[in-house]
């Protein structure tokens, strides 16, 4: 034999690559869907690398990329710090830029507009004539000089002199979308009032860094400060040091002297550097990133399944020419290298269609996956997710990687192939998984290994990020268990059809077929069990979320009308309503009583939570909290008595390992407060948890009477929408919504952010049946002799697809029966154990039969369908063909 | 007057302009304060120390200026330019005035560092800009001006040497460059101009207060690339406030000032007219041994350019090595000064002026080419014209 590179290319370009070309519709479905999964895992990935690279900073957008940055251990910084810090760096050459941030959104075209509907803005608020000094090339760029000269008003152009008032620097994006131009008025919701300002020139592009997105506008930082009402106060500090060799250890030289700085018992500052803040994004976003990572493994999983599928029916076709170039000489080894071989070129080239696929779901994934983890953890948008080579190359790996492993059984089954069969064309065919698939102790060990481990707490991670991990191990174990039991299902069926003795010929045999099910049949029956079972349990799981979120909705907004500035789209916007506001608006003859709310991020143990100052009597009657221990007496919704008392959310309770009576150690300005836990309500607001606090406790510790909303009930006969049209007329930068309306609104939401699911069940059922289908052509072209044996019997084409129908068909009700019965322990794991370890959610089981039915029926005239297709296309199969 | 050009290229000012001796109007033609309500300079002022080393705000125009010659304890040696701008933005009277002291918009500081090590030719140099308030500021009463974390101050009397006067520069160029000096005046302060008043051109509002020490013996320390090195010098320090610029017809100026070695100095610079001629408000000062200042006009000095440099970076021509001849008025004889760049690039072509110019150390030798003294020379207007632009 010629050496073995060279038989290899033999191998391919004379017998793979003739196959391919010559059945290109299943060799293109089967790269498509190995496509889909690769897709899945990079689009993921790939949103979420630009959801966290959003975190990094945008002020790394105009200046440089800061050293390090403080904060305020909780709350804003006051301005006077920037001195301190001066005086303490001494000659530190150093670059100190404060930032203050807020969101805000044009206002509401029409007044039933919905939530969410509108385009938020980020405003930073820089130092502006002092950021010209990071313009030198050494530090990256930063604002050109024509930029810097434009943005840093140097030459007085106010009336009377003085620096520009709100003037606003667009970004280029937003300049081309809405065609503004110097001089262009903004009208913006700011807090609660409208802003308007003027387009003052565009936020410039640093050179290799990606362009500000639309949503970012620059604004001069006393300006930023004065329409916010935050007249002395920051939100962060960066520090840009010289760039040079001393960089790094000047860092840790400040660094170490600000933490000296710091006083134990009541700290000024949280200090961080841009590693260990990009560090903390990724951290608290990790138990995100890998639930999603996980999800589209298992999308993968089921593409490699088909991979497998796909070349073991290769295998089969390609029977007698493996056994031709047995007999050449053409070694077992040789076989299997060349198989394998093409396996890695369907991981390759299905890999590489999966990147371009990929690259465009990351686009449309960017603005699910990022909006929700900016909502949750950020509180900035994403644009686009950049191509990202790095992932692209892990993705490919995998692909290809992954494909080998899926092409490993078929290529030593195609090299087990012997010279001998050439002759005979009998015996068994390759029967992948036949024997594994047919072990019952295995099927329940796996059933019973997974019940034990949901025993097992969650993975707790940095951040305060629980992955469920053993009950994703659950998920997996039970899948393999049922598809075990599958097999079993479908023997029983077609025992259960032959004693019926229906005088049918094309049932008859496709129970012939099925009564002692190859190892084909129970590995299709298994791909069914494990795409129906995924979802349908998805499908349990956000019914019942569905239900419980209807509940707590309705019993959440029983007050008449709420309030927030108009600003306020999304969790994690930062606008307020003035005192002024709000005093005036609890005075207003139609308002019986009036909740004000604050609130506050805090940091407990390195962990973010949520600190609200409210009316806890408010809360208790017009909120009718679910409780899950509720407070023992009164003392917490009487304002004389609940000094230091909290109810904490269920998700705090859980993420905090806190319970009923226990104290909680809270940040604020200057020190700590010891609060105790009165009473856990139910919450399905946040998943960070909160704690509410009395709110004259809350304005007294944090020096703020600004409010985040304010919810109102009204005088009985008052009219509700009455109101709100007043309050919308008199404060324009206002929210106003009634009950009725935010319920809907709160509903279609949370309904958008799980519409993702419903294609995953179509996709999830696609898989399924394309799998099918590919057994089915598998079998039948084993089964080609047979079929024209039959046909010369006198059983016509009609009979015989028919047969292939009932077949798949079966087959589909075996798998569909396990699938369905595992994806009610699969609901009761998302529902029980993955949700609430991920979020400390409980929720209210509720199984959506009618999608259960209709998923059902899809798959099983989809399977019969698929199966009718491939009978009809086996009878025309000669007893001896290629494709 | 030296360091002008660049506030002004910055802050939008016409050229300034140096009266020479003769020809200053009565005290009672110049106005008291301009048009927009700032303060202008009086004949007869009566300074007051440390008062006046401190911040001017009355006046809209203001800068601290020190250059000098160094020499660390390796032998090798360095010359330095350090600079403070301030900028008023708002008149004294004005209401609109922000309501945060910390980010102030009534005043904007400018500065400028610069390092020239003689024995490598190495020059570096930075800029530094900032609003009035948390990260720039200067003091009313006394001399302490800061811009980021640079600093120049007249140091508390007890720190200073031996009771006399002590100011302390500490600032860094780049990640590589730190120093902190001390000055120590040698000389008495010398007040330029007639009366205490240094008009600058045809226009009477036009003119300064203009107080300066041209010779300050300097110590302290300079940290290059990590390596700490004890320095000794000689410094200049011009201190100048005024609210209002003229010289529509002209392109630029050329400054120097010389220390010799014999104990004089002298203080020098030209108005360049658009067609290459000298403006009658150009000047020179001769400051004698025991300071006593005699200035003398345009047709009493002549300004030879003996040699070019080309800047590769901004493609200006600069007449870098000059000679200059000047009638000294004390002796009655004109005297001839060679002045050569130690280093030819010493241009700040920095991107925040957007107008790049040459401003470095020189030595200084006599018509025989025997070194008698060292200089700071200022060229501007030469890459791009000024005029129209300010």
């Amino acid at each position: 034999m010629p050496d073995q590179p060279h038989v290899l290319r033999i191998l391919w370009t004379r017998f793979a690559w003739r196959h391919w070309r010559l059945a290109p519709v299943s060799s293109w479905l089967l790269l498509l869907i190995l496509a889909l999964g690769v897709a899945a895992f990079f689009s993921i990935r790939l949103a979420n690398e630009a959801a966290v690279a959003g975190f990094a900073n945008f002020t790394d957008l105009i200046t440089s990329e800061s050293d390090g940055l403080i904060t305020a251990p909780v709350g804003p910084l006051p301005t006077a710090v920037l001195k301190d810090l001066r005086q303490l760096l001494g000659n530190t050459p150093v670059n100190l830029v404060p930032v203050l941030e807020t969101s805000a959104v044009p206002p509401r075209r029409a007044e039933t507009e919905g939530i969410g509907a509108r385009p938020t803005y980020q405003i930073l608020g820089l130092d502006l004539p002092a950021l010209v000094n990071l313009s030198s090339p050494a530090y990256g760029g930063g604002l050109p000089a024509t930029a810097s000269a434009e943005a840093s008003p140097s030459a007085p152009n106010q009336p009377g002199g003085g620096l520009r008032t709100n003037a606003v620097y667009i970004s280029a994006a937003l300049a081309r979308r809405d065609q503004l131009t110097n001089g262009s008025r903004l009208s913006l919701v700011i807090n609660d009032r409208l802003a308007a300002l003027e387009v003052a020139g565009l936020i410039p592009n640093r050179p290799n860094q990606p362009a500000a997105p639309a949503g970012l506008l620059i604004m001069d930082l006393p300006d930023l400060q004065r329409l916010t009402d935050k007249v002395g106060r920051l939100d962060r500090i960066e520090f840009v040091l010289e760039p040079g060799a001393l960089r790094a250890e000047r860092w840790a030289a400040i660094k170490q002297t600000l933490e000296g700085a710091n006083l134990p018992a009541a700290p000024r500052w949280v200090v961080s550097s841009s590693a260990e803040r990009r560090e903390a994004g990724v951290t608290m976003t990790r138990a995100f990133r890998l639930n999603l990572t996980i999800l589209s493994l298992l999308a993968l999983l089921v593409g490699l399944y088909l991979v497998f599928q796909g070349l073991n029916g290769a295998v089969v076709r390609r029977r007698n020419e493996i056994a031709i170039l047995r007999s050449l000489g053409v070694t077992a080894r040789q076989i299997q290298q060349a198989w394998l071989v093409e396996a890695a070129v369907i991981g390759l080239v299905g890999g590489l269609l999966g990147l371009a696929l990929g690259w465009l779901g990351a686009q449309l994934a960017v603005q699910t996956v990022g909006r929700t983890m900016h909502a949750l953890y950020f509180g900035r948008n994403v644009d686009s997710a950049p191509f990202d080579f790095q992932e692209a190359l892990i993705a490919l790996i995998v692909a290809v990687a992954a494909s080998t492993v899926a092409g490993w059984r078929p290529a030593r089954l195609a090299a087990n192939t012997p010279p001998a069969q050439i002759a005979s064309r009998t015996g068994t065919a390759s029967d992948p998984g036949g024997r594994w698939l047919q072990r019952m102790d295995l099927g329940l060990g796996l059933l019973g290994l997974g019940l034990l481990l949901t025993f097992l707490p969650p993975l707790r991670m940095e951040g305060g990020a629980r992955l469920p991990l053993a009950s994703y191990a659950t998920a997996l174990c039970w899948i393999f268990g049922a598809g075990v039991f599958a097999g079993q299902i479908l023997a029983g069926f077609a025992r259960f059809f032959q004693w019926l003795k229906w005088d049918s010929v094309p049932l008859g045999l496709a129970c012939s077929h099925l009564r002692k099910p190859s190892g084909r049949h129970r590995l299709a029956a298994a791909g069914l069990v494990c795409a129906v079972g995924m979802t349908a349990g998805m499908a349990i799981l956000v019914g019942s979320f569905d239900t419980t979120m209807r509940g707590w909705i309705a019993r959440t907004f029983q007050a008449d009308v709420y309030l927030s500035s108009d600003g306020d789209q999304t969790a994690s916007s930062i606008n307020r309503i003035a005192p002024a506001t709000w005093e005036s608006i609890a005075k207003d003859p139609s308002v019986k009583q009036a909740n004000v709310i604050q609130g506050r991020e805090l940091i407990l143990n390195g962990v973010s939570t949520l600190l609200v100052g409210h009316d806890p009597r408010f809360f208790r009657d017009y909120s009718k909290p679910a409780w899950v221990s509720a407070p023992q007496d009164d003392t917490v919704f009487d304002a004389a008595r609940n000094d230091h008392l909290v109810l904490a959310s269920e998700s705090f309770s859980e993420r905090f390992h806190v319970a009923q009576g226990e104290v909680v150690q809270v940040p604020v300005p200057g020190g700590f407060q010891p609060v105790t836990i009165a009473g856990i309500y139910a919450d399905y607001g946040n998943e960070r948890g909160a704690m509410l606090l009395e709110r004259g406790q809350f304005a007294k510790w944090f020096g703020t009477e600004m409010a985040a909303s304010v919810i109102l009930a009204l005088q009985p006969g008052s009219d509700p929408e009455a109101l709100r049209a007043k309050l919308r007329a008199a404060h324009p930068g206002l929210g106003v919504f009634t009950s009725g309306f935010l319920r809907g609104e709160a509903l279609r939401i949370f309904r958008q952010t799980f519409a993702v699911t419903y294609a995953l069940e179509l996709i999830g059922i696609l898989v399924a049946v394309v799998g099918l289908a590919f057994t089915m052509t598998s079998l039948l072209w084993e089964r080609r002799n047979d079929l024209a044996t039959l046909r010369a019997l006198g059983l016509r084409r009609r009979e015989l697809s028919w047969a292939a129908a009932l077949e798949g068909g079966l087959l589909a009700v075996a798998g569909l029966s396990a699938g369905l019965l595992v994806s009610l322990a699969l609901g009761w794991l998302l529902i029980f154990r993955i949700n609430k370890q991920t979020f400390g959610w409980t929720l209210q089981t509720d199984h959506p039969w009618g999608q259960l039915i209709i998923l059902a029926l899809l798959v099983l005239a989809s399977a019969t369908l698929a199966g009718w297709f491939a009978g009809r296309w086996s009878t025309r199969l000669p007893a001896e063909r290629e494709e | 007057m030296n360091p002008m050009h660049i506030f002004k290229q910055w802050l939008g000012f016409g050229s300034l302009l140096w009266l020479a001796g003769q020809g200053l109007p009565a005290a009672a033609q110049l106005p008291s304060q301009t048009a927009d309500g700032y303060a202008l300079p009086q004949p007869g002022r009566h300074f007051a120390f440390p008062r006046d080393h401190g911040s001017h705000p009355e006046f809209a125009i203001e800068w601290w200026y020190v250059t000098g010659h160094l020499v660390a304890t390796n032998r090798s040696t360095y010359g330095f330019q350090a600079t403070f701008f301030r900028r008023a933005l708002l008149p004294p009277t004005s209401t609109n005035r922000s309501a945060s002291d910390d980010f102030g918009n009534d005043q904007i500081y400018l500065a400028h560092m610069a390092l020239v090590d003689k024995t490598s030719g190495e020059f570096r140099f930075q800029e530094r800009i900032n609003r009035a308030g948390w990260d720039a500021a200067a003091a009313t009463n006394t001399l302490d001006v800061r811009n980021g974390n640079w600093t120049y101050r007249l140091l508390p009397a007890a720190v200073g040497s031996a009771g006399r006067e002590t100011f302390a520069l500490q600032a860094t160029i780049g990640d590589a460059v730190a120093f902190t000096l001390d000055f120590t005046p040698q000389k008495p302060l010398v007040v330029f101009g007639t009366n205490g008043v240094s008009r600058k051109a045809q226009d009477p509002t036009a003119a300064s207060h203009y107080l300066t020490y041209t010779r300050l013996a300097a110590t302290g320390d300079l940290t290059l690339n990590d390596n700490h090195l004890a320095v000794t010098g000689e410094a200049w320090m011009d201190h100048e406030f005024s609210s209002s610029q003229v010289g529509t017809d002209q392109v630029g100026w050329d400054w120097l000032s010389l220390q010799l070695f014999d104990g004089r100095e002298i203080m020098a610079y030209r108005m360049r007219r658009a067609d290459g001629t000298t403006d009658p408000f150009s000047t020179l000062a001769w400051v004698d041994r025991q300071s006593a200042v005699r200035q003398v006009g345009p047709r009493q000095f002549k300004w030879t350019v003996l040699e070019h440099w080309h800047s590769r970076k901004t493609g200006t021509d600069y007449p870098a090595k000059m000679q200059l001849e000047a009638f000294n008025p004390a002796s009655g004889n004109w005297e001839t000064f060679v002045v050569e760049p130690l280093v030819p690039d010493q241009e700040l072509a920095g991107k925040i002026g957007g107008v790049g110019y040459w401003e470095g150390a020189c030595r200084v030798r006599d018509a025989a080419q025997h070194e008698i003294g060292r200089a700071y020379m200022e060229l501007t207007g030469y890459g791009q014209s000024l005029k129209g632009k300010f």
